[in-house]
């Protein structure tokens, strides 16, 4: 215990030795927030939207054909039939689909006797990228619907669709928060861990150390947990200022439980970033392989994570891949917690998947090191 | 028990052979000199003695310990200082000694009174609070040679402790050692490209050359197990009676030979500088004057000369290795 101590304790004196190090590791994420918050509007697909069709008229037949066929050809949505509203607000919650569209039981009677019908969206507006292209594509299947079969053209008998947001108004910007946290995660694990033992062998201090009667089990716990302290402070001064960037007051929307919450998806995702970056690299002789393979891994870990597309309009392979990406995890829990203001409950699935993922990469990591010159 | 002992220790990194079946014993309480050029493979022998790298074959232990069995066994016993400065520069000199101390688990008390007396024996308690980073190559080499005595090892390895040191402060390196092994009786093996050092300091020397040890002796024993002697070179006044004196001389017990050459006379002797009184006086009886005395006394450089057929280049020496004698490509090592 005295020896993993001191391993943790050489390491935080040689990360606080250097300030420019901590400015840094703070600034880029934010930077980051900034350019990635004006860089991305692009058409999304496959985005899977709930139907739950109460109505059997003609109308609704007209409209649902027209979904069908956007399904089908510009794959703007994809489309799943809920056979009660409950269920699908269910789904939407739990980020199983990113709208739902309710046609109520007298909707094609309504536009028949030229009533106004309404129709209504609900959108996750967590993405905002995701939920604007689930409201245009139903806007299309909805245009013109009342004029056709209307003898008299009649503005009231237009269907309306009344959109509802389920979530309080967010910003485009502000959802991006949680690909932010993740990044400052990855930079933060990237930095620390894995990066001082190769530093290490590649000032040679290394040596110096081998020859004692440290463990290998010492070094490599012992750079992880430092690194973990770290990034965990680093991550929440990040989520910090970025929010206030942003204009939210944390304080004011965070309750202890959501903190906490926080607390251990950051902690996992840096176990996990940390372990998976130790055991590729470990047995790297120079700092430059980790930076440039960091930055490669960053790019690989952090666009198929949902931070920015939602993960459902990438092609069956890239899903593949983010269904064991950790960072998909990471940023799907946070957006949960922080934009949605779930609790622990609602992440469930996410830290148990990023807690198994941390242990396998941090045992590895340690089979990985290999304790010799 | 010996301090160290091996059997046909060989290594080979790929084609290079860095250690060539060496077998020696360095026993407990002695000074020991390992002395070779660079590549000699000192390093390498040291590296493999201290558990860091494994040899291709044969057998080394330290302290009666199989280094390759029981590696923690020997760790716990041994106080080493790299050829490279492996200080962590980021920390003040007390943070190094302290984290040190610890990897060895040594109890936070002991370990505050055993730093702060080191750090006042190697003349560094001052600057025990300033970064490493500020300190001259000196101070830094100083400071690792206390942090490898934390833990009180009975036995201490250095690899070339004074390299890159100027003249004065390899003097104070040498005066450390020299106090070192009196008062606590500790074993020391050290690696030197200097003949000097090895002359001054060490009690028993092994010459190590492309991997093998070709002479180990006392620095005496080594001397006399060559032909070559010290050599005296006494220039005369014109006109002396060049046969009349080395008659004279060649009478001396202790000249083993003495022939002119073309600017004076030039005398082998075993006895050294001790014989040029005696043969001033027998000159001045024979009414010769003389002019100059030169000696050449004998160095463990014609040693190492007559043992590998050349000289220790040690300027070269010098420059090559303060940067790069540690750090050979790992790559292939591995
Ligand atoms: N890891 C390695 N990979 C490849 N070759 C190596 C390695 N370590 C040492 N060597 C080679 O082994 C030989 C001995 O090297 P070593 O470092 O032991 O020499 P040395 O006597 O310590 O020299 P110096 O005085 O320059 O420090 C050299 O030829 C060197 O190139
Ligand atoms: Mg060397």
């Amino acid at each position: 215990m005295i020896r993993f101590l001191a391993v943790v304790e050489r390491d935080l004196r040689k990360f606080l030795r250097n300030p420019m190090v901590v400015l840094v590791s703070i600034l880029m994420p934010i930077l980051y927030l900034i350019i990635l918050g004006n860089s991305f509007q692009g058409e999304l697909k496959n985005l899977p939207l709930a139907v739950v069709r109460m109505d059997s008229g003609p109308y609704a037949e007209k409209i649902m054909e027209r979904l069908r066929s956007i399904e089908a050809g510009p794959r703007t949505v994809a489309l799943y039939y809920a056979a009660d509203q409950g269920f699908a607000m269910e789904g939407l919650k739990k980020g199983l689909f990113k709208g739902v569209l309710i046609i109520p039981p007298d909707f094609s009677r309504d536009i028949l006797h030229k009533k106004t019908a309404e129709a209504g969206i609900f959108l996750d507006n967590s993405e905002p990228i995701a939920s604007n292209s689930v409201r245009n594509a139903v806007s299309a299947a909805f245009s013109g619907i009342g004029s056709e079969f209307a003898a008299v053209r009649e503005e009231r008998a237009r269907p309306l669709l009344r959109d509802i947001e389920v979530y309080k108004k967010i910003d485009y910007d502000q959802t991006l928060i949680p690909g932010v946290v993740i990044m400052a995660i990855f930079l933060g694990a990237m930095t620390t861990g894995v990066f001082n033992t190769v530093m290490d062998k590649f000032l040679g201090t290394e040596e110096s150390y081998l020859m004692t009667p440290i463990t290998k089990t010492d070094i490599v716990m012992g750079l992880l947990a430092s690194g973990l302290f770290i990034t965990t402070i680093l991550a929440f001064l990040v989520l910090f200022i970025s929010s206030l960037i942003l204009g939210i007051y944390l304080w004011q929307v965070l309750t202890w439980q959501t903190v906490f919450a926080i607390f251990l998806v950051i902690v996992l995702s840096t176990l996990c970033l940390q372990g998976l970056l130790f055991v590729m690299l470990s047995r790297a002789d120079h700092p430059r392989i980790v930076g440039v393979f960091g930055g490669f891994l960053n790019v690989i870990l952090f666009f198929p994570s949902g931070a920015i597309y939602p993960v459902e309009s990438f092609p069956w392979w890239l899903k593949a891949f983010s269904t064991v990406n950790p960072e998909t995890y990471s940023v799907h829990a946070m957006r949960a917690i922080f934009s949605k203001g779930e609790g622990l409950g609602a992440v469930k699935g996410d830290l148990a998947f990023l807690a198994v993922f941390a242990f396998i990469m941090v045992a590895a990591a340690t089979l990985a090191y290999k304790r010799r010159l | 028990m010996n301090a160290v002992e091996t059997i046909e220790l060989t290594k080979t990194f790929g084609e290079v052979r860095a250690l060539d079946r060496v077998s020696f014993a360095v026993k407990e309480g002695e000074l020991f000199g390992l002395l070779g050029p660079n590549g000699a493979g000192k390093t390498t022998l040291i590296r493999i003695l201290t558990t860091l790298i494994p040899p291709t074959s044969g057998e080394a232990r330290v302290m009666g310990i199989n280094v390759v069995e029981r590696q923690a066994g020997v760790r716990e016993k041994i106080g080493v200082v790299a050829q490279a400065l492996t200080t962590d520069l980021d920390l003040t000199a007390f943070e190094n000694m302290d984290i040190y101390g610890r990897f060895y688990s040594i109890p936070k008390k002991e370990r505050r009174e055993r730093i702060s007396y080191l750090l006042g024996m190697v003349g560094l308690k001052e600057r025990s609070k300033d970064l490493v980073a500020t300190y001259s190559g000196g101070m830094r080499r100083r400071l690792e040679v206390a942090r490898a005595l934390v833990h009180r090892p009975a036995f201490l390895i250095l690899d070339e402790p004074t390299i890159g040191l100027d003249p004065q402060s390899r003097l104070v390196v040498w005066d450390m050692l020299r106090k070192l092994r009196q008062d606590y009786n500790l074993t020391i093996l050290l690696t030197t490209l200097y003949m000097e050092e090895a002359e001054a300091l060490c009690e028993r020397v092994a010459i190590i050359d492309y991997g093998k040890i070709v002479a180990l002796d006392t620095v005496e024993g080594l001397k006399n197990g060559i032909p070559e002697k010290d050599t005296v070179e006494i220039r005369f006044k014109e006109g002396v009676n060049k046969e009349d004196i080395v008659r004279e001389v060649g009478a001396l017990p202790f000249v083993c030979l003495a022939a002119w050459e073309d600017e004076g006379l030039r005398i082998y002797t075993d006895k050294g500088p001790a014989s040029i009184p005696i043969l001033l006086e027998r000159f001045k009886k024979i009414g010769a004057e003389v002019t100059e005395v030169f000696l050449k006394e004998l160095t463990l450089e014609d040693v190492f000369i007559r043992h590998t057929g050349r000289p220790i280049r040690e300027e070269e020496a010098k420059k090559v290795s303060f940067f790069i004698g540690a750090g050979i490509p790992r790559r292939f090592g591995r």
